[in-house]
């Protein structure tokens, strides 16, 4: 970045000559820091997944979730620092109970990205706020089907079949178009998901990790929960097997 | 413009309460049937309520003012606790109802209350009070629907009022527990003989002060000890039936 | 003079008194007065409504029954509304009285369960909570002289244990094996509690149904407000089961030899 240092990269209200602002680039950074989310979307729901980096044997098993549900049938996985992903998944459930109370019905997922994408955008117009420093997945099965997209700093959104964020992102990229993801089904995505959160940790090997999964699947009766613990376990098995025999 | 109709918002759910105050106990009861208009809405419904160990409030007139005002007392004394560490007294909360009820002076708790229990002397305590906070330590006091019925009875029977002592002796100013026990059961059965909203249970706190013994408690069926404080002071439950017609 | 001690001492108003002419017991009311006070509506009395609700516990948990109607003073105006509402996994929520602010009830309710959910923190509401929650919002409503114009029983069953409560526009709660609503109050609890009371571990399903059932053909026989078509709703360690609208076995043939009740014209 020839600019940085020029005085361009301070504020988020102050383009640099060449049309950037950094201050949204930097945000990108602090994402990129961040243990890997996967999001799925499959033929009859939603997988999502987290390599939650544990940074101390301290913490409680469990503590600090980067998943979260924000109605009955939204789940949103965030990747960056993790206060800034709380911040957007409170302001999320805050949208998704309005549009429900507006329209007396469970809210479609385009709908509530839409609105938090103008969220996110306005804390990349100001000086006096930093913008935030999180990509969020959102994952929903709705009237219209099951739908995933992704807010990144800027604000921007996207709609995507399979979703990446954070450090491992581009090999969990390249693991995710070699599925078909449209013709799995949800049971299937968590094998695939766990899989792929346990390959892209192999590069940050020294860490410790946990792995933080949910879905919205006709198992789950449409509800966004917690994959339940023995799929859960099968999964984790299977990642670890197929791990220790690509290595060999 | 047409005359309309206002919202009331208060009602009466009938009952009645009495607490007696001994030298070294306090016994604050209530019958527990909760009714509105002529109909018998529950047969159980405690109108005597817990503070603490040492102090029990008893509400009577509209239930939901009645239970809002309890939870209301019951926040004010958890703050104290975490505020001083130790309960608060009995004089104090006494004090304290009566600024929380005159509180509302202009849209009123529609409740009698009467808080029963020891003082920090180890003497047995009544505080009764009106709607809007006037209060008084006193020795007995009844409130609710039949308090027509049972304050002339006590005064009668605790203060010996309109009787004469025999030559040369005095009236005692403090009856023994188990005395009072019975004037209480005895009040209540009558109350439900002559009184369509009084009813279906007895539910008698007995409250004993610090090293007196159980004052002949123990000759009585059905005595559930509910607490006791660190310094001594011992909280008691006794239910009776009455009747249900 | 003025009675009201708020307006005593006020400073006068420019607008009706600029000259400070009149003594002070004989001046205009200038306590401040709120413009759209007017446009300010509360609910005065219902307008559509639902009659009674009935509830019993029995061995398995607690069954509520209501029927279908909702009317319009004494016109029969919606016949095939719900009365009965699931809250959760644990808890039946019956209504008598307004149907709007039923309804109202209903989307709060909703939104509530949202938030809990969304919590995913292992915890559910149950029965007992939900119950409070409403007393609090009832009784809060009614202090603001603004009342939620409903008669409402809440029963569930969670942890093994049974729940039956009643809450109304007043805020006043109470629980009891038996209970019922509106005109219930008068025609159907004494029936319940003869049949209920003492035996709430013993009645299978099966009695309970029929209990109510029965409670509900008496009170279409005399409440003018009520309807031969209404639901059950069964709560009991599997859940909450509401059944579709069923309809009363009645007979009229009593009528046929009374003047005035069947076809005659003299």
């Amino acid at each position: 970045m020839t600019s940085i240092g020029t005085g361009y990269d301070l504020s988020a209200s102050t383009y640099s000559p060449d049309g950037r602002i950094f201050q949204v680039e930097y945000a990108g950074k602090a994402v990129e820091n961040s243990g890997t989310a996967i999001g799925l979307k499959v033929k009859d729901g939603i997988v999502l997944a987290v390599e939650k980096l544990v940074h101390s044997k301290l913490l409680v098993p469990g503590a600090n979730r980067r998943i979260q549900t924000i109605d009955r049938h939204i789940g949103l996985a965030a990747a960056g620092l993790p206060a800034d992903g709380r911040t957007v998944a409170n302001r999320a459930r805050d949208e998704a109970a309005n549009l429900r109370e507006t329209y007396r019905s469970p809210p479609t997922l385009k709908d509530l990205v839409d609105r938090l994408g103008h969220f996110v955008q306005m804390y990349t117009l100001y000086s006096s706020v930093r913008p935030f420093g999180t990509s969020t997945i959102l994952g929903a099965v709705d009237k219209t089907g099951p739908s995933l997209y992704v807010i990144e700093p800027s604000g921007v959104f996207y709609g995507y079949h399979g979703a990446a964020v954070g450090k491992g992102r581009q090999l969990a990229k390249t693991e995710l178009e070699k599925l078909k993801l449209s013709e799995l089904t949800a049971r299937e995505a968590v094998i695939e998901a766990a899989r792929i959160i346990y390959l892209v940790h192999e590069d940050a090997k020294e860490k410790e990790f946990e792995l933080e999964m949910s879905w919205i699947s006709p198992e789950s009766g449409g509800l966004h929960v917690a994959v339940p613990q023995e799929l859960v376990d099968e999964a984790e098995t299977k990642a670890k097997e197929e791990l220790a025999s690509g290595l060999e | 413009m047409a005359q309309q109709r206002q919202f009331n918002p208060y009602s009466n759910n009938g009952g009645t309460i009495l607490a007696i105050a001994g030298s070294t106990f306090s016994v604050i009861a209530g019958d527990t049937r909760q009714t509105e208009g002529y109909n018998i809405q529950t047969r159980y419904a405690p109108k005597v309520f817990r503070l603490t160990d040492k102090a029990v409030l008893a509400t009577n007139g509209f239930a939901a003012d009645g239970n809002q005002f309890v939870k209301k007392v019951r926040q004010r004394l958890e703050w104290y606790r975490h505020a001083h560490s130790k309960e608060m007294p009995i004089r104090a909360i006494a004090r304290l109802i009566q600024t929380m009820l005159y509180g509302r002076r202009f849209f009123p708790y529609y409740v009698y209350n009467i808080l029963g229990g020891i003082e920090e002397d180890g003497s047995g305590a009544v505080y009764s009070f009106d709607p809007v906070g006037s209060y008084e330590r006193e020795t007995c006091r009844a409130a609710g629907a039949a308090q027509s019925l049972v304050q002339p009875f006590l005064d009668n029977q605790i203060y010996f009022k309109n009787q004469t002592p025999p030559p040369g002796q005095s009236f005692p100013a403090h009856l023994p527990l188990p005395t009072v026990l019975e004037l209480v059961i005895d009040s209540f059965t009558s109350a439900t003989e002559r009184h369509i909203e009084v009813g279906d249970g007895l539910e008698m706190y007995i409250v004993l002060a610090r090293d007196s013994g159980l004052q002949g408690l123990d000759g009585f069926q059905g005595v559930t000890e509910m607490g006791a404080t660190p310094e001594g002071e011992k909280l008691f439950v006794l239910r009776r039936n009455l009747k249900r017609d | 003079m003025d009675h009201f001690p708020t307006n005593w001492g006020r400073p006068r108003n420019d607008a009706w008194d600029p000259y400070a002419t009149y003594p002070i017991h004989q001046r205009p009311n200038n306590a401040p007065k709120d413009a759209f006070a007017d446009g300010v509506q509360r609910t005065q009395q219902p307008i559509v409504t639902g009659t009674s609700v009935l509830a019993i516990k029995f061995k398995d948990g607690v069954m509520m029954a209501a029927d279908n109607l909702a009317s319009y003073g004494s016109l029969a105006r919606f016949r095939d509304i719900q009365r009965l509402h699931p809250v959760g996994n644990h808890t039946v929520l019956g209504a008598g009285g307004d149907m709007s602010d039923f309804q109202y009830l209903q989307m709060i309710l909703d939104e509530l369960m949202v938030d809990e959910f969304a919590a995913a923190d292992g915890h559910a509401l149950g029965p007992a909570e939900i119950h409070n929650y409403l007393s609090e919002v009832m009784y809060a409503r009614r202090s603001k002289m603004n009342p939620l114009w409903n008669s409402l029983l809440v029963g569930g069953f969670k942890d093994g244990k049974s729940f039956l409560s009643y809450v109304d526009l007043l805020g006043t709660t109470y629980s009891a094996s038996t209970l019922a609503t509106g005109y219930g109050a008068y025609i159907a609890q004494p029936l319940l509690r003869r049949a209920v009371e003492g035996r709430e571990h013993e009645l299978t399903a099966d009695q309970a149904r029929k209990i109510l059932e029965d409670s509900m053909r008496v009170l279409f026989y005399r409440d003018a407000r009520s309807l031969d078509q209404y639901q059950l709703a069964t709560i009991t360690k599997d859940g909450v089961e509401i059944t579709e609208s069923r309809k009363l076995e009645t007979t009229w043939d009593f009528a046929e030899g009374i003047r005035g009740y069947g076809a005659q014209t003299q």
